[in-house]
């Protein structure tokens, strides 16, 4: 097995589907034995993240670090707030974690590095997106959490979710069809953003009833 | 004397029946509250009100007054105090639904008042503050007028968003599908998140500040006088851009498609404007006057 392949089943080794050759791949290479100890931290760091209010100041840092070395975000050249001070300025409880889970699965699912003789690389990065469930897990989750609401007002908030869901998938496609534009992680930011805002809401309202 | 008494009469009759409608509207449950608060400088208040509009005005310095109506028995008033805080809350009984529990609020607050608003589908009004503003709500339109010297947030699903008159402010606006207007407002940083809602800006882009308008399907149109000061650069990934500007042609980190990005600057190039959309139209307008 060599880095490529294991790439590809990554999201799945992640999840607990591993075989000896992934396990030998490991052993031998320390690239890879790398980048699944970072994201091993990070997941885990996430899920602690569910009995607090705030992430730690390190858990932002790992996951920033993480987007940059995958060529997800740069370097800021405008004088503005960093994202994450950004996604932190209208934190919940748990929303944060939801939010967390899905950036490091997007830097997952779109993480393709470049090595030297990997031809298959810009194969990989012209290729279809992957088709997306129409409903995730936690989209179902935020679904119910706005299920007393009024009919009209699901239904709005089901067609808002649809309109978010699919923004992230084509700012995806962008970056995955030119990873080094900057303006196209800009979008793919704002679309992520545009979603936790509408988890943000969810939660927040139904706070407030009864 | 006889017309003139049965146009009084008339007016009379009139009145009465106003009065006992009012009082047939309130018997049905229909309840007033005035509150009133003393605070002091810079106060802080939350209102969290599900359904039904909120209208918030500067008045005297140190008093909260608070009009609430309350729609119903199946909704209460819960307030708070602490030091110069002021928390209001509607709260919602069991049984209530989207009449029953309507609250309709209009406060008069200090001018240095900040305001955190949760707002449902009613339609809500900001006035003359020059705190900060942070207002979050569904689908019932916003506008915020003469405020400024503050933070203003506002996130909304669909709800239309209408600023005027803001000035010296630091503005964050996040909408899903509802319309953002944008008319003579300005400060050191302004940026408006839209997914299909139609961005329209009417102002100089002054304050040397930035200003960065993103969309995923929604139209982009600013409407920018002749004497801006900018630093624009404008791109949609599928959609078109066009310019009535003739700008000065600047370095761009990305390739230059016509008809689908442009960038330069105007005059001093003091503010630096981003719009940038994947598949909505921009334009950048000149303002004849």
């Amino acid at each position: 097995m060599n880095c490529g392949e294991f790439e590809q089943v990554l999201p799945d080794y992640l999840e607990g589907s591993q075989n000896p050759d992934q396990q030998a791949h490991l052993k031998t290479c320390s690239a890879c034995s790398d980048l699944l100890a970072d994201l091993n931290l990070i997941s885990s760091q996430a899920v602690l993240l569910r009995e607090s209010d705030e992430p730690s100041t390190r858990v932002w840092n790992l996951l920033e670090s993480q987007l940059r070395r995958e060529g997800l975000i740069h370097a800021p050249t405008l004088p503005r707030p960093s994202w994450h001070e950004s996604l932190q300025r209208w934190r919940a409880a748990w929303v944060i974690p939801a939010a967390a889970a899905m950036i490091i699965a997007a830097g997952i699912k779109l993480y393709h590095p470049t090595r030297a003789g990997d031809s298959s690389t810009v194969a990989r990065q012209s290729a279809p997106a992957p088709p997306t469930p129409k409903i995730s897990a936690e989209d179902t989750a935020i679904l119910n959490t706005v299920a007393a609401r009024p009919p009209a007002q699901r239904a709005s908030y089901r067609a808002d979710l649809d309109r978010a869901n699919a923004y992230i998938r084509d700012a995806e496609q962008s970056v995955r069809s030119d990873p080094s534009d900057m303006y196209n992680q800009q979008l793919l930011i704002n679309a992520y953003e545009q979603k936790q805002m509408l988890y943000d809401l969810a939660v927040d309202r139904s706070g407030g009833e009864q | 004397m006889g017309r003139e008494a049965t146009d009084a009469g008339k007016c009379a009759v009139g009145a009465l029946t106003v009065v006992m409608l009012a009082g047939v509207a309130f018997g049905a449950g229909v309840e007033r509250k005035d509150l009133h608060f003393k605070v002091g400088k810079h106060p802080m208040i939350s209102i969290n009100n599900k359904y039904g509009p909120v209208r918030v005005k500067a008045g005297a310095p140190h008093q909260v007054s608070v009009t609430a109506i309350l729609h119903s028995d199946k909704v209460e008033l819960d307030q708070g105090t602490r030091g110069s805080r002021v928390d209001l809350v509607s709260h919602l009984l069991a049984g209530s639904d989207e009449t029953s529990g309507t609250v309709e609020y209009e406060l008069t607050v200090p001018p240095d008042a900040s305001l955190t608003l949760h707002s449902g589908n009613g339609a809500v009004h900001v006035e003359k503050l020059h705190g900060d503003v942070m207002m979050e709500g569904d689908n019932g339109p916003v506008e915020i007028v003469e405020c400024g010297d503050g933070h203003i947030h506002v996130r909304t699903l669909d709800g239309k968003v209408s600023l005027t008159n803001v000035h010296n402010g630091h503005i964050e606006i996040s909408s899903m599908g509802g319309d953002i207007e944008l008319n003579s407002v300005d400060g050191p940083f302004v940026k408006v998140n839209s997914n299909s809602g139609k961005i329209q800006y009417n102002g100089d882009f002054s304050d040397s500040g930035i200003y960065d308008f993103s969309s995923y399907t929604g139209n982009i149109e600013a409407l920018a006088p002749s004497y801006a000061s900018i630093d624009v650069l404008a791109r949609s990934t599928n959609g078109p851009v066009q310019s009535d500007f003739s700008l000065e042609p600047k370095h761009t980190p990305f390739a230059m498609k016509v008809g689908s990005a442009f960038a330069g600057t105007l005059g001093k190039a003091a503010s630096s404007v981003n719009l940038f959309s994947f598949s909505g139209k921009i334009h950048l307008k000149k303002r004849q006057n």
